[in-house]
C-alpha cells in the first residue's frame, strides 16, 4: 500500500452540475511520516479543538460545492481508537513492576547494539536500501516488527509484543528491549506502535 | 385425589396430630470452586482494535510443542524406501519429493462458507440466499490448507478424509511435496488430552497455600449434579407446564417418598444456555424498512417483552432458595454474541439476584452464579467444563458427519475449545492468550443444546478419561441428565406432558 500520489488536478469548471473534485494540490499534501509527530504521552491525550476532526466522524464527502482536498496522514488532534489501544498497553507494561528481562535490557551498553545489529546486517548479502536516514534505534526496532515469529505487529505495542514473545518462550533478544527502554526514557511515543502499523492505517481528512 | 399418605387409613383422615416426628429431608451440600478462564475485561479496558492473526499466532504459538513432541515421538527414524524423515520448521520450507513432517492449523476453504458478498447480493436481488445448514460441498470443491505464519500449503492424500478436521485445528503432518506443489499427506497426528488434573487436586492446593480463607467444607459423598440445557422460557403459560414440573420435582414436591429421598442427593443445578427463546429479536433490515415507525421520542415501551426474563426469573427464584445453580448463557440469551459470552446481568433477575454477587465484584463464587459461556469449574473436586453449544454447532457445519460426541471428541484432542473461532464463529479478538486453548483435561465435558441426549467416556494416552454429555435441549424432549458425582455415570429423568386428544 503506498501514500497517495500527489497530483495536480485542477477543477473541471464547465458550467455543468457543480461537482467537486479531489484537488491534491501540493501546498495542502504532505510526504511526512505519517500520524502522530508530536513525542509526549500527554501531549496524544489533550483535546485540542482544533478544525481537524476524526475522519471516522466525517460523514460527509465530496457533495461540497468547495474545492476538497485530501490530506494523507494527518496530524489529528485526537489520537484514534487504534493508538488509545496503543498507548494503554503501553502504559499497561510500563506500569508492572520491572522484571529480570528488563533490569538485563538496563545493562545492555551501546557497543553490545551495534555489535547485535552489525550481526544482523551481516545475514545479508546486501545492506539494506531505504533505510539511510533512520537511526540505529529505529532500524532494530523495524527488523523486531517483520520477525513474523514473534506473531503480527500490527495493533499491538512493541513492548507489549516482546513481552508476550518472552511469555511464550521464544527468547526475543535483550536488545530489542534494552532499546525500546531507551526510547521510552526520552518519551518517544512513536517508537511504541509498529511503522507497518503506522502505514497500514494512514487516513485521510477530507475538509 | 386419590393419594395415600404414609401413615393414615382410609376413613381415618381427620383425626389429632399424632406422635410420629417426620424429619425433613435436607439436600446435599455441593463444593464449587469455578474457575474464571474466559472472563473478559471490563469497559475501557476491552480493545477490539487488534486482528484476529494474533489470536491464530497465539493458539500455534501454544500448541506447536505439544503436537511435535506427540509428532517426533511417533515418526521418529520413519522412512520410506530409504528416505528418512525430516522436521521441517516452517511450512513454506518443505522441498519437493522430500520426506519430512511440519506443524501447522488447518484451513479449509470451501466456497459454500458465509461469504460477505452474501451480504451485498441481499441489497441487490432483495432477498438474501438461505443460510445454509452446512458448508461442506458436496462435490469435493474444498481444499484443506495448512498454515503458519511462513504461508499456506495446499494437502491432499486418503488421511485427510478418514479425519475430521475443521479451520483451526493445530496438526503434524508427514509428508512430501508433488509436482503441482501440493503436499501429500501419509500421516498425521493430534496434541491430543492434556493433562488432567486429579480429584480435588486444586481445592487441596488451595488450601496448602492459604488463598482461601473460607474453612474446608466436608467432602459428602453420593452427590449428583442436575445438567439440563434448552429451557428455551417464551413467557406464555402453555408452554411452561414442563418446567413446572421439573421446578416441583426439583424441590422435592413431586413423587413420593423414596423418590423426595433420591432427589435430596442432587447438590447443583448447572443450565446450560439458552434458557430463554428469544432474547429481543432485532428485526432484519428488510423487515425494519416495511415496517412503519411512528415518532416517539425515547423508549418504545411496546417492542419489548419482558415475560419471559420475568419467568425466567420465577423459575430461578423458587428454586435457589433450595439448590444452588449455575447458569451458562446460549446462542438465544441476553449475553453477547461472541464468544466468551459474558455472564448474563444479575439486574436480569430482579428476585434471583440477591443470592448472586454484586457484578464487577471479585468475591468468592455465589450461591446463584451466572456464569461465562463456555465454562469450567471444579464440582465437588472433578473439573467440569461446558458451554452452550454453539462451538459444536459450528464444527457441525464443517463435516459431513452427524455424530456430535465424535465432534467433542475431536475437541479434546485437538485441544482447541473452539477451532472454528474466529474463522466461522464470532469471538473476541486475544491478544494475549487464546483463552479457548484447553490446558488442563476435563473429568466432564458437556455441551449443551444438541439434538439428542448422547454420552461417552473417551480415554487419553496418559490415562485421561472424560465423560462426554451432550445434553438435549429441555423445551423439545424434557430430558435432565443426572451426573453422579462418585462414579460420574449419567442418569436421564423425562417429562412428558401426555396430550389427551
Amino acid at each position: 500500500m503506498s501514500p497517495a500520489r500527489r497530483t495536480k488536478s485542477s477543477r473541471q469548471s464547465a458550467g455543468g452540475p457543480s461537482q467537486a473534485t479531489l484537488n491534491f494540490g501540493s501546498s495542502h499534501s504532505r510526504v511526512t511520516k505519517p500520524t502522530v509527530a508530536r513525542t509526549g504521552k500527554e501531549a496524544l491525550k489533550e483535546k485540542d479543538v482544533t478544525t481537524k476532526k476524526d475522519p471516522a466522524l466525517v460523514l460527509q464527502g465530496v457533495n461540497d460545492d468547495n474545492d476538497v482536498q485530501a490530506i494523507a496522514s494527518p496530524d489529528l488532534a485526537e489520537p484514534t481508537t487504534a493508538e488509545v489501544a496503543i498507548i494503554d498497553q503501553t502504559e499497561a507494561e510500563v506500569a508492572k513492576p520491572k522484571t529480570k528481562e528488563e533490569q538485563a535490557a538496563e545493562k545492555v551498553s551501546d557497543a553490545q547494539l551495534k555489535r547485535y545489529w552489525k550481526a544482523r546486517e551481516d545475514e545479508r548479502k546486501a545492506p539494506r536500501v531505504h533505510q539511510e536516514g533512520l537511526s540505529m534505534n529505529e532500524k532494530i526496532l523495524r527488523h523486531f516488527d517483520l520477525s513474523s515469529q514473534y506473531g503480527p505487529c500490527i495493533g499491538i505495542a512493541r513492548m507489549k509484543r516482546w513481552h508476550r514473545a518472552q511469555n511464550l518462550n521464544m527468547n526475543p533478544p535483550v536488545e530489542v528491549l534494552a532499546v525500546l527502554l531507551r526510547e521510552q526514557r526520552k518519551d518517544n511515543m512513536r517508537a511504541e506502535r509498529a511503522h507497518v502499523d503506522e502505514l497500514m492505517s494512514s487516513r485521510f481528512v477530507i475538509d | 385425589m386419590a393419594a395415600k399418605m404414609a401413615g393414615s387409613r382410609d376413613g381415618e383422615l381427620l383425626r389429632a396430630p399424632g406422635e410420629e416426628e417426620f424429619v425433613a429431608a435436607e439436600r446435599k451440600p455441593s463444593s464449587y470452586n469455578p474457575l474464571h478462564s474466559f472472563e473478559l475485561a471490563r469497559g475501557d479496558q476491552r480493545h477490539y482494535q487488534q486482528q484476529y492473526g494474533d489470536m491464530y499466532f497465539l493458539r500455534l504459538a501454544k500448541l506447536k510443542p505439544a503436537v511435535e513432541e506427540v509428532a517426533s515421538e511417533a515418526w521418529e527414524g520413519f522412512q520410506i524406501a530409504g528416505d528418512r524423515v525430516r522436521r521441517v520448521e516452517r511450512v513454506l520450507d518443505v522441498r519437493q519429493g522430500e520426506l519430512c513432517w511440519v506443524v501447522g492449523t488447518v484451513y479449509m476453504d470451501m466456497p459454500l462458507k458465509p461469504n460477505i458478498l452474501d451480504d451485498i447480493s441481499k441489497d441487490h436481488w432483495i432477498s438474501a440466499p438461505p443460510p445454509r445448514e452446512k458448508f461442506v460441498s458436496p462435490n469435493g470443491l474444498d481444499q484443506i490448507m495448512l498454515e503458519d505464519e511462513s504461508g499456506r500449503l495446499r494437502m491432499i492424500g486418503t488421511p485427510l478424509q478418514s479425519e475430521m478436521l475443521v479451520t483451526g485445528c493445530i496438526i503434524a503432518v508427514m509428508g512430501t511435496e508433488n509436482a503441482n506443489g501440493d503436499f501429500e499427506v501419509i500421516d498425521m497426528k493430534v496434541p491430543d488430552l492434556p493433562r488432567q488434573p486429579q480429584r480435588w487436586e486444586r481445592d487441596d492446593a488451595e488450601a496448602v497455600t492459604g488463598s482461601k480463607n473460607k474453612t474446608s467444607e466436608a467432602r459428602t459423598s453420593g452427590n449428583r449434579v442436575a445438567l439440563i440445557s434448552g429451557l428455551s422460557i417464551t413467557g406464555e403459560e402453555e408452554s411452561g407446564l414442563l418446567t413446572e414440573m421439573l421446578m416441583e420435582w426439583l424441590l422435592g414436591e413431586a413423587a413420593g417418598g423414596d423418590e423426595q429421598a433420591s432427589t435430596t442427593q442432587i447438590s447443583r443445578l448447572i443450565i446450560a444456555g439458552n434458557s430463554l427463546a428469544e432474547a429481543s429479536p432485532i428485526p432484519p433490515r428488510d423487515e425494519l424498512s416495511t415496517k412503519k415507525t411512528s415518532k416517539r421520542y425515547g423508549y418504545d415501551s411496546s417492542s419489548y417483552n419482558s415475560a419471559p426474563t420475568t419467568h425466567l426469573d420465577n423459575f430461578l427464584s423458587t428454586l435457589l432458595p433450595s439448590i444452588p445453580i449455575t447458569l451458562v448463557p446460549g446462542a438465544s440469551d441476553p449475553a453477547n454474541v461472541a464468544m466468551p459470552q459474558q455472564p448474563l446481568h444479575p439486574a436480569l433477575f430482579p428476585h434471583s439476584r440477591a443470592y448472586a454477587n454484586a457484578p464487577a465484584t471479585t468475591d468468592g463464587p455465589c450461591w446463584f452464579d451466572p456464569v461465562t459461556n463456555p465454562w469450567e469449574g471444579d464440582v465437588d473436586g472433578w473439573r467440569l467444563m461446558g458451554n452452550g453449544g454453539q462451538p459444536i454447532d459450528d464444527i457441525f457445519k464443517y463435516v459431513h458427519d452427524d455424530d456430535r460426541l465424535v465432534m467433542m471428541e475431536h475437541i479434546l484432542r485437538w485441544r482447541c475449545g473452539a477451532p472454528t473461532a474466529p474463522d466461522t464463529l464470532w469471538c473476541y479478538p486475544f491478544q494475549d492468550k487464546d483463552q479457548f486453548v484447553i490446558e488442563e483435561c476435563p473429568h466432564v465435558y458437556f455441551v449443551g443444546n444438541q439434538p439428542k441426549y448422547d454420552t461417552i467416556v473417551i480415554d487419553g494416552p496418559a490415562g485421561q478419561a472424560v465423560r462426554l454429555i451432550a445434553l438435549p435441549k429441555f423445551s423439545e424432549t424434557g430430558e435432565v441428565v443426572l451426573l453422579d458425582m462418585d462414579t460420574l455415570e449419567t442418569e436421564v429423568v423425562k417429562f412428558e406432558a401426555i396430550n389427551e386428544k
